[in-house]
């Protein structure tokens, strides 16, 4: 199995996190293509292959897709229940990656089919640290639903 | 005050007539308006009433008893005393003005000074009566008479007479008995005989004109005379007498003038107890109207309440929603801080000096201290509106767990922690396990530069209540700035001494206040500090 061919799709409006995020994963040695969207609206149009999205390759599907849940259009959680009432998607691994640790968003995410929810520190080396963590296991130690 | 003339209205169709008993009546002091028709009359009544009526029987269109019996049919005028007089001088003609509502009967051949003294009763009387405004009887009741006279025979002949026409009797030999008998119970009519041996018709009726003013029920007195004279007519009406018969009268002219006069007394009656059911009713309307106004306040009150409900839950909703702002938006560039200065220390570490790589390190610090304080504000305001959910925990396993997690956290400390096997509570365990995190947290900190550091957990009664207290042997406090503990942002340390955000007390006092309980501290300087707090509601120890 080689790992770069696994893909990673970043949903994150905000470019200092999408750039520090990169940057995390590339000290991490994680070299694996990541793509990056920055509104629920493409998100779903990346996944689902619709919209300016259309012409991809479906086949062509990221191994986990990393959530924000602020997000301009639709929201996090928005996107999420309708990732998981696709029936492309539905099984798709997706890791909330957000700032907030509300207990609302937190049983929210998982109510919707997350299946993770990942809390970003403030310290940069901390949050790091969770990045490299999340990418080897999502990347390398989890296998993906079969396609 | 100057009391006013009496007011008389005269009905009678004769103008000379009129004019005479007019003049006669004008001479007593009273003031007359003379109609010439019953109709008039009527009118005249309407629009000024009288004290008295003097109506004569035979008049063009209404006859006088008719017109009687109209002002009987009113409510307003029926307590007007009428006064009827006919040259008719006939029994017969006497007891139809009676029966028609009449309260005394006069032939115009009888003395002008009769008429008067008889006026004089009859207005007497109604300002009696009026000023007695007691509870009414109702008006279907048995009818008491008591009848007052020396001879036996008499007395049983009356009674028998009057037993017949259905009113309930009651005899007296003397004026002593005739009182004593009132004195025992209420009667409606006394009939008593002017010439009795002892105490007289006459100073009986002056004894009982005194004792009825303090009467309930009005109570009518008629004089029996044997002899009709006028003088004894006089000194009757004058000590009270309602009316005075001779005794040679035929009995159904005294039965009729009983029931004149008892009529007379039931209109009062009855007046009074119109009088007290419309006065019953105006005070049930004030009493709806001041229900129907407090039913409307209340529910103006429930509607502001409501109002105020919304805009609460409304506030709530913003507070939630600009805690969920802060905790999302505030941190995002405090991360893009933190983070680019670390790429800067490590991407550019060979092009900046020492002091530039110090600068930067003081940067990423800022951060991560601007980082715990926005989260211990997101858990003052969770705590704030976290709903509470009150249940049976231990304070002790919360502690455990507390310090089991600052030990992993800080491995090199091993502070001594005493405290119960048990401390059973009733309260919300995520709420207690942040108060119970803080004051051992706090505990924790300021016994980390103290040899033999000790933390205690305990609990104490005093006055009846459970006192729990956290007890460190630490920096302590100076007392005089106790009362700065509990307020947020508020710190008795420098960052560089013991870091903090001061929140964390503050925190503690919202959570305890929120379970109905207090919460004050004692301490010294370098002697440590105790933390009491109270959970209010029913003890779960006990």
């Amino acid at each position: 199995m080689r790992a770069n061919e696994k893909t990673i799709l970043l949903v994150e409006d905000n470019p200092n996190d999408a750039a520090l995020t990169l940057r995390a994963l590339k000290k991490n040695k994680i070299l694996n293509e990541i793509h990056i969207v920055q509104d629920g609206a493409e998100a779903l149009d990346y996944l689902l292959c619709q919209g300016k999205h259309a012409g991809r390759d479906p086949s062509a599907m990221p191994s986990v897709v990393l959530l924000d849940l602020k997000l301009p259009k639709l929201s996090g959680l928005e996107v999420l229940q309708r990732l998981r009432a696709a029936e492309r998607t539905k099984l798709l691994p997706v890791v909330i990656l957000t700032s907030s640790k509300e207990e609302q968003d937190l049983i929210n995410g998982y109510k919707f089919g997350a299946n993770s929810y990942i809390r970003k520190p403030v310290d940069f080396t901390k949050f790091t640290e969770a990045v490299q963590q999340l990418g080897l296991y999502w990347l390398v130690l989890n296998e993906p639903p079969p396609k | 005050m100057v009391s006013r003339a009496q007011k008389i209205i005269l009905v009678e169709d004769s103008p000379t007539q009129a004019a005479k008993l007019s003049a006669q009546l004008e001479a007593e002091g009273f003031e007359v308006k003379a109609c010439s028709s019953a109709e008039e009359g009527l009118r005249e009544i309407s629009d000024n009433p009288p004290d008295l009526m003097v109506v004569d029987y035979y008049l063009p269109g209404l006859r006088g008893d008719e017109l009687c019996r109209r002002i009987r049919m009113n409510i307003e005028a029926r307590q007007i005393p009428v006064l009827m007089f006919t040259v008719d001088d006939t029994h017969a003609m006497e007891l139809r003005g009676l029966d028609s509502g009449a309260d005394d009967y006069i032939s115009k051949s009888a003395d002008p000074e009769v008429l008067i003294a008889r006026i004089r009763a009859l207005l007497r009387k109604g300002r009696e009566s009026q000023a007695i405004l007691g509870a009414a009887q109702p008006h279907m009741r048995d009818v008491w008479m008591l009848a007052v006279d020396d001879s036996p025979t008499y007395l049983e002949k009356i009674v028998l007479e009057l037993e017949q026409d259905g009113y309930k009797c009651d005899k007296a030999a003397s004026g002593d008995e005739c009182l004593k008998k009132l004195d025992a119970r209420p009667f409606d009519c006394v009939i008593l005989d002017l010439v009795m041996p002892g105490m007289d018709g006459i100073a009986v009726c002056r004894r009982i004109t005194e004792m009825r003013r303090g009467l309930r029920n009005p109570l009518a007195v008629l004089m029996l005379t044997a002899q009709e004279g006028k003088e004894d007519l006089t000194r009757a009406l004058e000590a009270g007498a309602d009316d005075f018969v001779g005794k040679s009268s035929e009995m159904a002219v005294l039965k009729g003038r009983i029931r004149a006069l008892l009529r007379r007394n039931f209109y009062l009656e009855e007046n009074r107890k119109i009088i007290e059911e419309l006065k019953a009713k105006e005070m049930e309307a004030v009493r709806a109207k001041i229900e129907k106004e407090a039913a409307q306040a209340r529910a103006s009150l429930a509607q502001k309440l409501e109002i105020a409900n919304a805009k609460l839950e409304e506030a709530n909703r913003e507070l939630e929603s600009f805690s969920y702002s802060v905790s999302h938006d505030l941190r995002s560039p405090l991360r893009t801080i933190d983070g680019f200065s670390q790429v800067l220390l490590e991407d550019y570490a060979d092009k900046l000096d020492d002091p530039g790589k110090d600068h930067l390190n003081r940067v990423r610090r800022g951060c991560q201290q601007m980082g715990e304080l926005i989260d211990d504000l997101l858990n003052l305001a969770r705590v704030i509106r976290h709903e509470i959910k009150m249940e049976k925990t231990d304070l002790i396993v919360i502690a455990r767990a507390v310090m089991e997690q600052l030990k992993k956290a800080n491995p090199g400390r091993k502070p001594e922690f005493t405290a119960p096997p048990k401390l059973p509570v009733t309260g919300d365990p995520g709420l207690l396990r942040a108060a119970i995190e803080n004051l051992l947290g706090n505990a924790w900190k300021f016994t980390g530069k103290k040899m033999g550091a000790k933390i205690e957990l305990g609990t104490m009664r005093k006055d009846g209540e459970t006192i729990y207290f956290v007890r460190d042997n630490g920096a302590g406090f100076d007392m005089s700035y106790a009362n700065k503990l509990f307020g947020a942002f508020q710190r008795l340390h420098s960052q560089e001494e013991f870091p903090g955000t001061g929140i964390g007390l503050a925190t503690v006092q919202r959570i305890v206040r929120r379970h109905g309980g207090r919460i004050w501290a004692e301490g010294a300087v370098d002697q440590g500090a105790v933390f009491y707090f109270t959970l209010g509601g029913p003890d779960a120890s006990q």
